[in-house]
């Protein structure tokens, strides 16, 4: 009873964490097409970039 | 990669926001490290080396201004030869010494002490990801994270996955297939072969099967996500779970931190010692750094046998499903074919995110990004998500977490992942620098 239980968890749990882990991979496929996007047009170029960093000899 | 965070969940995300602000501060306050005394600083005393020998050697030395228009008159002449094709790599800007420490090196005869700092850094490989890592655990471990902002630091953690993905920008279609093809032979002598040992040892060993299942997949593939599939395939129980997660996370922590230095006192080249950590870290953010950490050729080879490796993920489920389920029940005299649907498990299994990654491959190959846009995604930007991932990464490395390593499987699955590490070093070796270079678009 208790390891049907224990493996009714398990169960729950990997089903839980890959359909989160699966969104993180939609999320993370969206944040990198806006980026590539936006470099793409021209809205990130290398001055947008260099502009991130304020400490340069 | 860890235990998946729902990134889409609007709902969760006033949750993750402090934590994941901090980390933004952490990674761009390293940055700011990184860009001046790794970059700037370091640059700088190879100038002065060279300033240094022409005064050692007894030349008069010019003046600042003759110094810089002689550095202006040698890139012209450069760029110049570029334009009219003579050279095929643009030269980069020349790095002019500020007066004041031109002068203090002719004065004093002597490297001003912030170039020698900046030398040291880059010897010592104290760079962006050393700072965000070792500061993140120490953080961790002594002043603390307070719970407000953990959520937030795991939220940080999955944006070294667009690194992964944009990273492609620099690969074309032949450098996949060549170190993939190389790192498939890894992936399947090395990362399947280490499951499949523990399993049979743990057989032998007379090991817990929940706990052998589970420590075989996550030491052979892909620690934390592999071990969170197997789990129920094995009937894990939750001791076995945190004692696997607790070897798994140990064991890759101590790769992290030694790899680099284990390469540079071996003089490994970058590609030899990224398919090295492709093939024996255990984790994916764990492995991103060490390779980031060693250099970014290192990297580009090291993120291709990644991709194959966590490939393997849905295979690594079905070897659990056919050791500790199927092989036992036919032994057992029982048909348990129809639960079993093959491409089940390896739809809900695959990481769908590396399809971006190649999909960045094939925009390359089509020519959509000219060189100073690749440097721009495959280098600056890259960098960027990955210093964020990093902080989320150190700030999370717990010794609580680490101490959970134990039980009986500690021993096997260690010595199991220490055996991988140096028995893959030897094949990629003999394998040689060639096959695992990625040449890039140019």
């Amino acid at each position: 009873m208790e390891e049907k239980k224990t493996s009714a968890e398990f169960e729950e749990k990997a089903k839980t964490v890959f359909h989160a882990e699966r969104r993180e991979d939609y999320a993370v496929l969206i944040i990198a097409t806006v980026v590539v996007l936006l470099v793409l047009i021209g809205v990130i170029d290398k001055k947008v970039v260099d502009a991130i960093f304020i400490w340069k000899y | 990669m860890g235990v998946g965070v729902d990134l889409l969940d609007y709902r969760s995300w006033p949750r993750y926001l402090p934590g994941f602000i901090v980390c933004l501060i952490f990674a761009w306050l390293v940055l700011q490290y990184d860009k001046y005394v790794v970059g700037d600083l370091h640059r700088g005393y190879r100038e002065a080396s060279s300033v240094l020998k022409a005064v050692n050697e007894g030349k008069a030395p010019p003046t600042y201004e003759e110094y810089i228009a002689k550095k202006k008159e040698s890139y012209e002449k450069k760029m110049q030869e570029f334009k009219e094709g003579k050279i095929k790599e643009k030269p980069r800007k020349p790095f002019i010494l500020k007066q004041n420490d031109y002068e203090f090196i002719l004065q004093n005869k002597d490297i001003p002490l912030k170039f020698k700092i900046g030398e040291a850094a880059n010897n010592y490989q104290i760079t962006y990801v050393a700072v965000l890592l070792l500061g993140g655990m120490l953080i961790r471990n002594t002043i603390g994270v307070p719970k407000i902002l953990q959520p937030g630091t795991v939220a940080a953690r999955p944006w070294i996955k667009p690194g992964i993905i944009i990273l492609g920008a620099y690969y074309m279609w032949s450098d996949v297939l060549k170190v993939g093809l190389a790192g498939l032979f890894l992936v399947v002598l090395f990362v399947l072969g280490t499951q499949i040992v523990i399993s049979y040892w743990g057989k032998k060993a007379k090991a817990d099967d929940g706990l052998m299942g589970l420590m075989g997949a996550g030491v052979g593939v892909c620690g934390v996500s592999a071990a969170v599939a197997v789990a129920p395939v094995v009937d894990a129980k939750p001791r076995d779970f945190f004692y696997a997660i607790g070897t798994i996370l140990l064991f890759g922590t101590l790769c992290l931190f030694t790899f680099p230095y284990i390469g540079k006192a071996l003089n490994l080249p970058q590609p030899i010692y990224g398919a090295w950590c492709g093939t024996a870290i255990l984790n994916t953010a764990q492995l991103v750094a060490a390779a980031s950490w060693y250099g970014h050729e290192a990297l580009l080879t090291a993120n291709v046998v990644n991709v194959v490796r966590i490939g393997f993920i849905p295979f690594c489920v079905l070897w659990a499903i056919y050791f500790y389920v199927v092989r036992p029940a036919r032994k057992a005299g029982k048909e348990i074919g129809a639960e079993l649907n093959v491409w089940q498990v390896i739809k809900e299994k695959f990481p769908i995110f590396i399809l971006g990654f190649f999909a960045m491959v094939t925009l390359n190959e089509l020519g959509a990004f000219p060189k100073e846009m690749r440097d721009l995604l495959g280098r600056d930007i890259v960098k960027i998500f990955m210093a964020i991932g990093f902080a989320g990464v150190g700030l999370n490395i717990a010794f609580e977490d680490l101490k959970k390593a134990g039980g009986s499987a500690f021993a096997i699955g260690f010595v199991a992942a220490i055996s991988k590490a140096i028995l893959a070093l030897g094949v990629i070796m003999l394998m040689g620098e060639e096959v695992f270079k990625v040449k890039g678009s140019g």
